[in-house]
Formats: structure tokens, C-alpha cells, sequence
């Protein structure tokens, strides 16, 4: 009887601790949420409110008053973009380095250590590449000046190639060779082997790593920051327009930043099975 | 290590019209993803080393003459750069510690839990969804001294209530804390994986032992566990040291100086003062930093990498 009473009683306080740890993780966000349905006469309060009157007055602020759906659709041109373009180049280079080893690793060490490359240290020659590139016709056309989504496209897809391959050479490896040696002893060829056998066998791991180049494009700050003004600017950048001479105004802000969140948050969960070896480049399998 | 899948014998190469070699092909199918790579991270990279033998002030015509080392020795004496270095070893010990002492201690606590793990980790990832650039601004709701949440729950258990941002002595642990908000559940969800994919029989021997929870632990768990550790110490301890989104959106900074990092001092000098190339300068100097770093960091996580490498 005692026995059972303390495990009991150490049940109990594990779970406490686990809804400690959930309500400090998950609070901020739920506490975004519920502003952003608050009437303004309710936000800038104290003691603060937490009974109200929803309204959809900040949502209509920020979309119609603040234009938010303009960032979110350069958001999204932007980001699916840069995707396509590292799923691309990064499945095949992914591939050559699974199955022929090119370089011996060496030069799979040095995509790597691109990683580790802080991008504030390219970030002001990226400035002004851009910024030239931007003055000349073939510049302007192309859309890869300063302020234009090419520039922001060029960008993400040199940051996010060097995780995309690693997380790529993972799923890769994980697709055994076999199949490969008979489609290609039934006379194949290469390039068919690849299309036909490995990159739909490889299909979901590809699909992840578009999700994570997703959502890592989605939530870039900085070179959006530096690189755009408002023409091409992103979600990240666009809540920052939120700051007035009056001060910030925090309902419309929530709203934008929920809007701008709950894709990703969607996405995210979708994707749970996959977030730690998403999140350690394919090194843990989780 | 990896075997190729080239067919050997003639007649079959020539029927799946095989007219390179797997060698060629293999390059073939890297070509792009290295030529973006190799201009758009190289390239800058020499212009920025360019840049930092030079006079560069944007205000006065651009990029100018040749100065030798004259930028190299202005960093090495400024004040200010070496602030900016101190908060970011500040910002990235503490955070680090933090994040991966409750990532660790979170992660024992759901692994011992027996129902909703499904729902505690899906809550778990949550922030790691969002953007600091955009929950960092909300948190600024959060730390505010008058309609702040996080101070009227102290106020009702009667603690202090500090001035979170605003404070000189206080405003760098407050970006520190929203890291940490953001971060440890990324520690704890790889630290759980790490645990749940540990074999049972050695601990089921240590249990047939006697062998006590303490030196299971140590013996045990921290030795098996130690790549996956390492692992998120090293990429927790990478994104520390790049600090600046939260700081942007936080405090800018402020007050005063005593939360700019370094990436947020580079950007103000280059962008801000548009001294192009005392930022330049400094871009190489946190550069080098970082490559010797990854020298020591990243050379026993190839090892493991390359081992499984050979294995798949």
C-alpha cells in the first residue's frame, strides 16, 4: 500500500513537471494567439486582461490597413523558390556523394564546414555584389538587385545547400544498393536509374528536406533584413513595420505574427517524425 | 568505402549507352549544387578579404586604396569590438549550459513519462517552428514593465519586478532567457532520441548487478549518449555565437551597448556607419575564429559521420 502511495505520489510530480516545462514552452505562443484576438481597449491594460471579447479587428488592421498578405507572398514566392532550387541541385549532389563517394568525403567536409559559416561574414559583400548587380540592365531584369526576390533566392539557396546535402546523403543511404545493381544489370541507364528507382524510393526524405529548406527560407531574418527594403521584403521583416511614432502596436503585431507563424507550426508537426534527424542534418535518426 | 554501381562487363555498358564514365557522372551531378557553393560562399568571401586591406567608407566614394593591415590593427585596439566579443562568450556560455542542462534534464523527465509522449513532443516543437525575428518581438510584450505578463506573475508572488530590457544589468540575461525558451526544446527532443535509441540489455545487466541509478548514469547513459551530446553542444554552441536576431528585435543592442554582440556590432559598423571596411575586417576575424573552432569541433563529428558513411 505505501509502496503504491509513493509511486503514486512521484507519478504525480513527474507529470507536474512536465506541465511546468510544456506551460513555460508553450505559453509565449499561446499568449500570441489570444492577443491577437483582443480589442485594443484590452492590450495595453494592466493588470492584464485574460477575459475578453474576441474581434478580428487586429487581423483586419494588419491585412488590410498594413498590407500584411504582401509580405506573405513574398514570403512564400521566395521560399518555394529557394526550395525547389536546393531540393534540386541537392538531391543530385546528395546522390553522387551516397553512392560514388566523390571526393572521399573531403569535400562533403568542406560543404559542411559552409555550415559553420556565420552569414553576417558574406552578408556585407552580399550587400554590395547585389547592390552593383542591381544597377545593370541584365541585373533588373533577372531581379537580383537589392531589394528584389532574387537576391533573397540566391541567398537561401547557398545557406540552406549545405544541410539540405547532408539530411539528403542520410535518406540516401538508407536505400539499399541492390535495387540499384539489378535495374542497372537490366540495362538502365544511369540517368534512368536515378529517375525511375532511386529518387522514388527516395521520395519522402526529399519531401522532408524541401520542408525543412521551407521553413528555415520562411523564418530567415537576416539577409532579409539587409538584402530588401520593402519591394521583396518577408514575413520577418514585414512585422517589424508594425513599429510606429505611437509605439508598437501589439494586437496588430500578434495577429501578423500568428498569421505569419501557423503555417510553419502546421508544417512542423506534420513533419514530428522527422524533426531530429531534420534538426542534426541526418546524424541522429531518431 | 562505397562501392560504384558500374556494370563491368562491356556489352552491358554499351546497351544501357553508358558514354561516360561513373567517375565524370558522379562530378556531373555535384557540378551545380559546388558551383553554388564554391561562388556564392567563396566569392564574397575574397571581395570581404578585399575589402579589409582597403579604405571603404560608404559615405566617401565607396571602396578606396589599398591600406595593408591598417584595418586589422584598428580592430585589434577597438574598444568596442572587444565589448561585443565579451557579450557574445557571455550570451553563448550561458545559454549553451542553460540550454543543454534542462534539454538534458527534460529529456530524462519525458523519456521516464508513460503516456502522451506523442503530445508532449508535439507541443515541444512548437517554438523551434517560429522565427526569433518574430516571437523575439512578441517576447517583448512579454518582458514590458507595464503590460508585461512575465511581471505581473511576479508581481502576484510578490517578487521583484525588473525592468527586463531596460536594465543595464539585466537586459543581456533576457535575451538569454529567450533563447533558452526557444532552444531547449531542440536540446531536449535530440537528447530524448538519443536516449530512446539506447540498446536495453547493458542496463538490464546493470539492474541484474545492483548497480546503482548514479552509476548507471555515469558508467552508462552520459557514455552512450556522449556523440549525440556533442553533436547538439557543437550546433547549439555554432548558433550562439551568430547571435542576432533575437538581439535586432529584443534591444537593438541597448540599453547602451551591453547586449551588442558581435554580428550585431559588425552589421551596425558596415551598414549603419557604413565603415565597409573596418566590418569587413572584422567579418574575417570571426571567420578565422570560426574555422579554427570547427578544426577541433567538427573533426570528431566527421570521423562519426565518415564511419557511418562506410557502413551504409
Amino acid at each position: 500500500m505505501l509502496q503504491r502511495d509513493s509511486s503514486f505520489a512521484k507519478e504525480a510530480l513527474r507529470y507536474g513537471l512536465i506541465v511546468l516545462v510544456l506551460g513555460f514552452i508553450v505559453f509565449p505562443i499561446f499568449w500570441m494567439i489570444v492577443t491577437s484576438f483582443k480589442p485594443a481597449a484590452d492590450i495595453m491594460v494592466s493588470p492584464p486582461r485574460f477575459l475578453f471579447t474576441p474581434t478580428l479587428e487586429n487581423y483586419y488592421h494588419a491585412i488590410y490597413d498594413k498590407n500584411f498578405l504582401f509580405y506573405i507572398k513574398n514570403t512564400l514566392f521566395i521560399s518555394v523558390a529557394s526550395t525547389i532550387l536546393v531540393v534540386v541541385a541537392g538531391s543530385l549532389a546528395a546522390y553522387s556523394f551516397a553512392r560514388y563517394n566523390v571526393g572521399d568525403g573531403h569535400i562533403l567536409f568542406f560543404i559542411l564546414s559552409t555550415k559553420m559559416f556565420p552569414a553576417i561574414a558574406v552578408i556585407l559583400p552580399y550587400f554590395l555584389i547585389f547592390r552593383d548587380i542591381g544597377k545593370t540592365d541584365a541585373g533588373r531584369f533577372l531581379g537580383i538587385g537589392l531589394d528584389q526576390p532574387g537576391a533573397l533566392i540566391i541567398s537561401y539557396t547557398m545557406f540552406n545547400l549545405p544541410f539540405a546535402i547532408w539530411l539528403l546523403v542520410s535518406f540516401f543511404q538508407d536505400i539499399p544498393r541492390e535495387l540499384e545493381h539489378s535495374a542497372r544489370l537490366d540495362g538502365l541507364s544511369r540517368l534512368k536509374v536515378l529517375r525511375k528507382v532511386v529518387f522514388p524510393l527516395a521520395a519522402p526524405g526529399i519531401a522532408v528536406t524541401g520542408v525543412f529548406t521551407l521553413i528555415f527560407c520562411w523564418n530567415e531574418f537576416l539577409f532579409a533584413y539587409i538584402l530588401t527594403r520593402k519591394a521583396a521584403s518577408t514575413v520577418t521583416v514585414g512585422v517589424e513595420s508594425f513599429f510606429t511614432l505611437q509605439g508598437i502596436l501589439w494586437g496588430p503585431v500578434a495577429a501578423a505574427a500568428t498569421i505569419s507563424v501557423l503555417p510553419m507550426m502546421v508544417f512542423v508537426l506534420a513533419m514530428q517524425r522527422y524533426m531530429v534527424r531534420g534538426l542534426t542534418f541526418g546524424a541522429v535518426r531518431g | 568505402m562505397s562501392q560504384s554501381l558500374s556494370v563491368s562487363l562491356p556489352q552491358q555498358r554499351r546497351a544501357s549507352g553508358a558514354v561516360i564514365s561513373d567517375r565524370w557522372f558522379s562530378i556531373l551531378l555535384i557540378a551545380p549544387a559546388m558551383a553554388v557553393i564554391l561562388v556564392f560562399a567563396l566569392l564574397p568571401l575574397v571581395y570581404a578579404l578585399n575589402v579589409s586591406f582597403r579604405f571603404a567608407d560608404l559615405t566617401r566614394g565607396g571602396i578606396g586604396d589599398f591600406v595593408g593591415l591598417d584595418n586589422y590593427r584598428r580592430v585589434l585596439a577597438d574598444r568596442a569590438f572587444w565589448a561585443s566579443v565579451g557579450v557574445t562568450v557571455k550570451f553563448t556560455l550561458a545559454a549553451v549550459i542553460l540550454e543543454m542542462v534542462l534539454g538534458i534534464a527534460i529529456a530524462f523527465l519525458i523519456h521516464s513519462a508513460t503516456k502522451g509522449k506523442g503530445i508532449i513532443r508535439s507541443l515541444m516543437v512548437l517554438p523551434l517552428a517560429t522565427s526569433a525575428a518574430v516571437t523575439g518581438l512578441f517576447w517583448r510584450y512579454l518582458y514590458d514593465t507595464q503590460f508585461g505578463l512575465i511581471n505581473y506573475f511576479l508581481g502576484l508572488l510578490h517578487l521583484p519586478q525588473p525592468n527586463w530590457l531596460g536594465d543595464y544589468t539585466i537586459a543581456l540575461w533576457s535575451v538569454v532567457l529567450f533563447d533558452v525558451w526557444q532552444w531547449t526544446p531542440f536540446v531536449a527532443l535530440i537528447a530524448l532520441a538519443g536516449l530512446q535509441a539506447l540498446p536495453k540489455e547493458p542496463f538490464e545487466a546493470a539492474e541484474l548487478d545492483g548497480a546503482s541509478t548514479f552509476r548507471v548514469l555515469r558508467t552508462l547513459t552520459f557514455p552512450m549518449l556522449k556523440p549525440v551530446l556533442f553533436l547538439v553542444l557543437v550546433l547549439r554552441t555554432i548558433d550562439s555565437v551568430r547571435l542576432y536576431d533575437a538581439v535586432a528585435v529584443l534591444t537593438r543592442g541597448g540599453p547602451g551597448t551591453v547586449t551588442e554582440s558581435m554580428t550585431f556590432y559588425l552589421y551596425r559598423t558596415g551598414l549603419k556607419l557604413f565603415r565597409m571596411d573596418y566590418a569587413s575586417t572584422m567579418a574575417i576575424f570571426f571567420l578565422y575564429a570560426m574555422l579554427v573552432a570547427s578544426l577541433f569541433a567538427l573533426t570528431p563529428l566527421l570521423k562519426q559521420f565518415s564511419n557511418r558513411a562506410s557502413e551504409g
